[in-house]
C-alpha cells in the first residue's frame, strides 16, 4: 500500500500517463458500446410522427391517424406488405387484403383504419376505423363511397384474425422466403436486412403465434363463420383483456355505428353495446381502443388523449344523410306510422334503455356470452393500468338496448346480430324473413333499405349468412310486422329521413 | 521514472533482429497474398459492377437502351443468344425474328432488348421499344420501315414469354447442353465461366423462369394473344399473386393491344384543365405511373428499375411526334372528310392528330354507350385498383393515381395510320371496318403482316402467310375478342360510303 502509494507519487507529471492503451481501449468500448446503443434505440425504438397529411382534417386522422397500436399489436410494414404475395390462398378470394372487405380508398397506400406509423421500423397497426367505416354504392358500375364512423358491413375481421395467424403457421413463414420477397419491393439496408433476418421476422412469428391459443374460439368447427361484417366482441373482450379460458358461448354482432355518441345520455339512464353492457361512451371507446393495442398502453397520458380526441369527434359527427331521392310525401305519411307504431321505444324516454329479452324476442346468443364476473374482472384489469372510467356494468344483463335511429339506412344488416337484411324485411314477421342470404356486398337497395343480398357480384364478395345457424337467429322484434303494406313502405321511406 | 524512460532503448537491440525478419516475413506474407489480392480485385471489379450500355442518342436509347430490368430479370447474352437452337421445337421459327422481333442489319440484339453488364455478366433484357415499335412495308416487295413508338404490331409477346418458359421447363436447358453451345457460338469459356458464373447463372435463370411461369399460368386457358397483344392487368395481378384459379370468371380476360405512346405532354391537360385518363379504360391520369407500371413488364421492380434511363424517354415522348403519313393523300377527298371528322369524331377524339382539344377528349365513355368489348374493363377489378395503391411503397413516386372505372377512355387518334388493328381488342382490322356496321366487320382475319393497306388505312389483313412465316389468324368470336361497339349514327357507322371513304383520306392526315 505504503509502496503502490511512493511510485505514484514518483509520476513525473509531463509522463504519458500510465495504461495509456488501456484508457484508449476503454474509450473506444465506451463510444462503439455508445454508438451500438444509439443505433439500437434508433433502429428499434425510436418513435416518429406520422406525416402531416395523416392528421391534416379530422376525418383523415380517424382513418389513418395511430391511436398507439403499433407497439404491441403492429406487424413489421414489410412482413405485413408481402404476406399476401407469398400467402394469397389462406385469404378469403384474390385481391390481396381487399378480399377481406376492408374500406380501401383507391390511392391510398393502406385501407381506413390501418395505420403506418415508425417506432424503430416501420409497422402497421389498426384503428378504430377498420371496423368503424361503412361503404355503399348507388349501383355495380360506380366506385364506392365510404362512411367513417359508419359500421364496417364489408369487413371479414374474422377472416383477418385467422389470415395472420395461419401465415405464422406456415413453414414458409421464415426469413429467407420473407426477404427474397421484401427484395422485390424495396431494398432494405444491410442493417435492416440482419434485423429483419434475426431479430423481426422471428419475433413476429412468435408473436403471431402466441396469438393462437387466445384465438382458439375463432377456429371452432361447432360455431359458424362471424362472416363480414360482424365479430364476436364480447369473447373478444372476455380470451384478449382479462385472458379467460375458452368457455362455449358464441354471440357475434354487426359493427356498430359510432358516429353522434352524444347523444347517448347516461344521466337519463342510457346504456352503451347491445346488451347495455357498458355506462358510458368514453369506457366504450377505451375498452375497444384497448382491444386494438393488444396490450396495455406505453404511454397512458398520450392514450387518454387519444381516447378524449376521439370521444370529442364521435360525440359531435353527425350521422350521413340518405344520399338517394326520398318520396317526401310517403315519407310524411311514413312519420304517422312511426310515431303510433315506433316512437314510442325508439324515440322516447326508453330509447338507449335495455328492453327485456322476455319482450324483445331476439337471437339470446350475445347475452351468454357475457356475464357480470367477466365485467367486474375486465374493470379490474383496466383500473389496474391505472385508468379511471365508469366501465362495464357489473350486473347479470337479460335485455337488449333500444336503438336511437340516426343514419339507420346505413345500418344494415338489422338487429344486432345482423341477421335481417333490411328493413323491409324486418317488417316482416319472422316466417317471412330471408332465411339465408348475402353480407357484405355494398350496392345499395334504394327499396327495401339495406343492402342488396344476392346476384353474381354479391356472391363473389359477399359471405353467406345463415340464420339458422348458432347465434344467427332472425326472430324476434315482432313490432309493425302486422301493418298493412303501404304503411310498411311509408314506414320504411320515413326511416329513410333519419 | 528514469526507469521507465530508458528501457526502450534497453529493448531496442534485441528488437532489430525481430524487426528485420517481421520484414520479411511480411514481405513473404505479400507476396503470397499478392495472388489472392489480385483475384479479388479482380473478381470484386467484375461482379460489382453495374454498367448498362448506354446510348448519347435519345432514339438509340429507346431502342437498345436499359430500363434497369436486366437488374433483376437479365437473362445472360450468351444463354440468350443460344436458346433459339437449343430450344428450336419452342419458336414458330427462326430465331426470335419469327416472334416477331425486329433486327437492325448488323445488331446482335433485336430493337427492345437492352444490356447491362451486371452480377459479373451481360445481361439482357426487354425494354420499352420491345412492345412501341414496328415495322411497315409499302408493298411485299419492299425493306420493312422501323418506326419508333407506333404498337408492336407484329410481336407476338405470349408466343415470347411460352418460348421462356417452355425453354426453362425442358431438360435441356442446364449447363450440360447450353455450355457446349456458348462454346461452339461465343469461343471457348474460361474456367471461372465455365465451371462457376455459367451454371450458377443458368441454375438461376432456370429457377427464375419456372417461377414466373407458375404466376403466369393464368395466361394458358387465355385465347391466344397473337401479335401486337398483351394482358397488362391480369400481369398486374400476378406481380401480387393473386391466385388465378380463384378469379373470377369475368376478370380473367384482359387482352388488348399495344398502344402507340407517342406525345404524352399533349395528354397531360384535357379541356377541363384535367390529365388525360390514361390507359383503355383511362384507370389513370398519371403518365409518370403509367410508364412505371409498364416498365414491370420489362422486368424492372421497385428497388431496381433505372429511373434515369427511363426519365430520358419520358421526356423524349413529351412531344414526340408521330412519323408523318409517307404516302400521297388526295387532298381534295381529305378536305371532304374534315367536317365529317369535325361532326361525327371530334368531340371525343380531339380536332386533328395533332389537336387535342375536344370536350370528350381523355374522358372516359361509359361501356353501355361505347358498347365494345368488356373484358378488359373488366380485368381491371377494384381490388386490384386499391392493392396498386401500394406499389413503390417506401418511394416518393408510390402509385396513387389508380382508379377503377367504368368504360373505355376517348384517345386522341395521333399518328393512326400506324395503331391499327382498331379498339382496343383490336378486333378491327382497318379504320374503314371500324366505320361498318358490326354486322359488317371482318369476323376473322389475321394480325402481325406489316404491309400497310393505303385503302382501307391499317395493315393488311387478309394475307396469313409469307414464304414460310404464318401470320395469326384472330378470330373475333373468341371471349375478349369481340369486335362489336363504336357503332351506331354517332359513330359514323350509318355514313353513307362516299363520306366514309373521305373520312378515312382525312384521317390519313393524323
Amino acid at each position: 500500500m505504503q509502496a503502490a502509494k511512493e511510485t505514484e507519487l514518483e509520476i513525473d507529471p509531463l509522463a504519458p500517463p500510465k495504461h495509456r492503451w488501456l484508457w484508449l481501449a476503454l474509450t473506444l468500448v465506451i463510444a462503439a458500446g455508445a454508438a451500438l446503443a444509439f443505433i439500437g434505440w434508433y433502429r428499434f425504438f425510436r418513435e416518429e410522427a406520422q406525416p402531416a397529411w395523416v392528421t391534416a382534417t379530422p376525418e383523415m386522422r380517424f382513418k389513418y391517424g395511430s391511436i398507439g397500436a403499433e407497439r404491441d399489436a403492429g406487424i413489421p410494414y414489410w412482413i405485413f406488405y408481402v404476406l399476401p404475395r407469398i400467402f394469397p390462398e389462406k385469404l378469403p378470394g384474390p385481391g390481396g387484403y381487399a378480399s377481406l372487405g376492408v374500406a380501401w380508398e383507391q390511392g391510398q397506400e393502406l385501407p381506413i383504419g390501418f395505420t403506418k406509423k415508425t417506432i424503430g421500423f416501420p409497422r402497421v397497426a389498426n384503428t378504430c376505423a377498420a371496423c368503424h367505416t361503412a361503404s355503399y354504392r348507388s349501383r355495380a358500375d360506380e366506385n364506392p363511397t365510404y362512411v367513417v364512423a359508419g359500421p364496417g358491413h364489408t369487413l371479414n375481421l374474422e377472416a383477418f384474425f385467422r389470415y395472420l395467424i395461419d401465415c405464422a403457421k406456415d413453414p414458409r413463414f421464415t426469413p429467407d422466403v420473407l426477404l427474397t420477397e421484401i427484395a422485390l419491393v424495396t431494398e432494405l439496408d444491410w442493417l435492416d436486412k440482419l434485423a429483419y433476418r434475426f431479430l423481426i421476422i422471428p419475433m413476429t412469428k412468435k408473436r403471431l403465434l402466441e396469438r393462437e391459443a387466445q384465438f382458439a374460439w375463432i377456429y371452432r368447427k361447432d360455431f359458424p363463420d362471424w362472416g363480414r361484417g360482424r365479430d364476436d366482441a364480447m369473447n373478444l373482450t372476455k380470451y384478449f383483456m382479462i385472458k379467460a379460458s375458452m368457455d362455449d358461448s358464441f354471440g357475434p354482432t354487426d359493427m356498430p355505428s359510432l358516429w353522434n355518441l352524444n347523444k347517448y345520455q347516461p344521466e337519463k339512464g342510457h346504456v352503451m353495446n347491445f346488451a347495455g353492457d357498458s355506462h358510458d361512451a368514453r369506457s366504450v371507446i377505451i375498452d375497444s381502443a384497448l382491444g386494438v393495442l393488444g396490450a396495455a398502453p406505453h404511454d397512458r397520458q398520450d392514450f387518454l388523449a387519444q381516447v378524449a380526441w376521439l370521444h370529442d369527434y364521435l360525440g359531435k359527427l353527425p350521422a350521413p344523410k340518405y344520399p338517394f331521392p326520398i318520396d317526401a310525401d310517403r315519407a310524411a305519411a311514413g312519420k304517422t306510422v312511426f310515431d303510433a307504431h315506433c316512437a314510442g321505444c325508439h324515440q322516447s324516454d326508453r330509447t338507449g334503455t335495455r328492453l327485456p329479452l322476455a319482450e324483445i324476442g331476439t337471437d339470446r346468443s350475445r347475452l351468454d356470452s357475457w356475464n357480470k364476473g367477466a365485467a367486474i374482472e375486465a374493470n379490474r384489469v383496466v383500473r389496474a393500468m391505472g385508468i379511471a372510467r365508469k366501465g362495464l356494468v357489473e350486473e347479470t344483463l337479460d335485455g337488449y338496448v333500444i336503438q336511437f335511429l340516426d343514419g339507420i339506412w346505413l345500418r344494415a344488416p338489422y338487429l344486432h346480430n345482423g341477421s335481417v337484411p333490411t328493413l323491409r324485411d324486418l317488417l316482416e314477421p319472422p316466417a317471412r324473413r330471408p332465411v339465408e342470404f348475402l353480407r357484405g356486398y355494398d350496392v345499395y337497395d334504394q327499396e327495401k333499405v339495406g343492402f342488396v343480398t344476392e346476384g353474381p357480384e354479391a356472391e363473389r364478395v359477399g359471405t353467406r349468412y345463415d340464420t339458422q345457424q348458432r347465434g344467427n337467429g332472425n326472430g324476434g322484434h315482432l313490432y309493425g310486422t302486422d301493418l298493412s303494406g303501404a304503411d310498411k313502405a311509408a314506414l320504411v321511406e320515413y326511416l329513410k329521413t333519419l | 521514472m528514469t526507469v521507465r524512460r530508458s528501457s526502450p532503448l534497453l529493448a531496442a537491440p534485441p528488437a532489430a533482429p525481430a524487426k528485420r525478419w517481421c520484414c520479411h516475413a511480411f514481405a513473404i506474407l505479400a507476396a503470397l497474398l499478392l495472388v489472392p489480392i489480385t483475384a479479388a480485385v479482380a473478381l470484386f471489379v467484375r461482379f460489382s459492377a453495374d454498367e448498362p450500355v448506354s446510348y448519347p442518342d435519345i432514339e438509340r436509347h429507346f431502342m437498345y437502351g436499359s430500363t434497369g430490368g436486366e437488374r433483376n430479370s437479365g437473362f445472360p447474352y450468351w444463354i440468350w443468344q443460344v436458346l433459339p437452337k437449343v430450344c428450336a421445337q419452342y419458336l414458330p421459327g427462326e430465331g426470335y425474328a419469327s416472334l416477331g422481333m425486329i433486327y437492325e442489319r448488323g445488331r446482335t440484339l433485336p430493337v427492345g432488348v437492352s444490356m447491362r453488364r451486371n452480377l459479373g455478366l451481360d445481361r439482357v433484357f426487354l425494354n420499352c421499344a420491345a412492345c412501341h415499335s414496328g415495322t411497315v412495308r409499302d408493298t411485299p416487295e419492299s425493306e420493312p420501315q422501323l418506326y419508333l413508338g407506333m404498337p408492336a404490331h407484329q410481336l407476338n409477346l405470349m408466343a415470347f414469354e411460352n418460348f421462356f418458359f417452355s425453354c426453362a421447363a425442358d431438360a435441356k436447358f442446364s449447363a450440360d447442353t447450353l455450355i457446349p453451345e456458348i462454346d461452339a457460338q461465343a469461343g471457348k469459356l474460361g474456367l471461372l465461366d465455365r465451371y462457376l458464373v455459367y451454371p450458377v447463372a443458368i441454375g438461376l435463370m432456370r429457377e427464375r423462369l419456372l417461377m414466373l411461369r407458375e404466376r403466369f399460368k393464368w395466361t394458358l386457358p387465355q385465347p391466344a394473344w397473337g401479335p401486337g397483344r398483351v394482358d397488362t392487368f391480369n400481369s398486374s395481378k400476378a406481380l401480387f399473386n393473386f391466385p388465378s384459379d380463384r378469379l373470377s370468371p369475368a376478370e380473367r380476360i384482359g387482352t388488348t393491344d399495344f398502344p402507340s405512346i407517342w406525345e404524352q405532354g399533349k395528354r397531360k391537360m384535357r379541356d377541363n384543365g384535367q390529365p388525360m385518363q390514361l390507359h383503355w379504360d383511362g384507370n389513370n391520369t398519371k403518365t409518370e405511373e403509367r410508364n412505371k407500371n409498364a416498365a414491370f413488364g420489362t422486368g424492372t421492380t421497385p428497388p431496381t428499375i433505372d429511373l434515369v434511363a427511363i426519365g430520358r424517354i419520358e421526356e423524349w415522348l413529351l412531344d414526340a411526334a408521330p412519323p408523318k403519313y409517307p404516302y400521297p393523300i388526295d387532298e381534295r377527298l381529305a378536305a371532304r372528310g374534315a367536317p365529317v371528322y369535325a361532326e361525327y369524331c371530334a368531340d371525343c377524339h380531339g380536332a386533328s392528330g395533332q389537336d387535342f382539344h375536344g370536350a370528350r377528349v381523355g374522358h372516359v365513355t361509359p361501356l353501355a354507350d361505347i358498347g365494345t368489348d368488356r373484358h378488359r374493363l373488366d380485368s381491371f377489378t377494384p381490388e386490384l385498383a386499391q392493392n396498386l395503391g401500394s406499389v413503390y411503397a417506401g418511394y416518393p413516386w408510390r402509385f396513387t393515381g389508380f382508379r377503377k372505372t367504368f368504360g373505355y377512355a376517348n384517345l386522341p387518334l395521333d399518328g393512326l395510320w400506324l395503331r391499327g388493328p382498331y379498339l382496343h381488342n383490336g378486333s378491327v382490322p382497318t379504320v374503314r371496318d371500324l366505320l361498318e356496321p358490326v354486322a359488317n366487320r371482318p369476323k376473322s382475319f389475321c394480325r402481325g403482316y406489316d404491309v400497310i393497306d393505303r385503302q382501307k388505312l391499317g395493315f393488311v389483313s387478309d394475307v396469313c402467310a409469307e414464304g414460310a412465316r404464318q401470320y395469326f389468324r384472330f378470330d373475333t368470336s373468341f371471349e375478349g375478342n369481340g369486335n362489336a361497339g363504336h357503332e351506331g349514327k354517332a359513330y359514323g357507322t350509318d355514313l353513307p360510303a362516299d363520306e366514309k371513304a373521305a373520312l378515312v383520306e382525312f384521317l390519313k392526315t393524323f
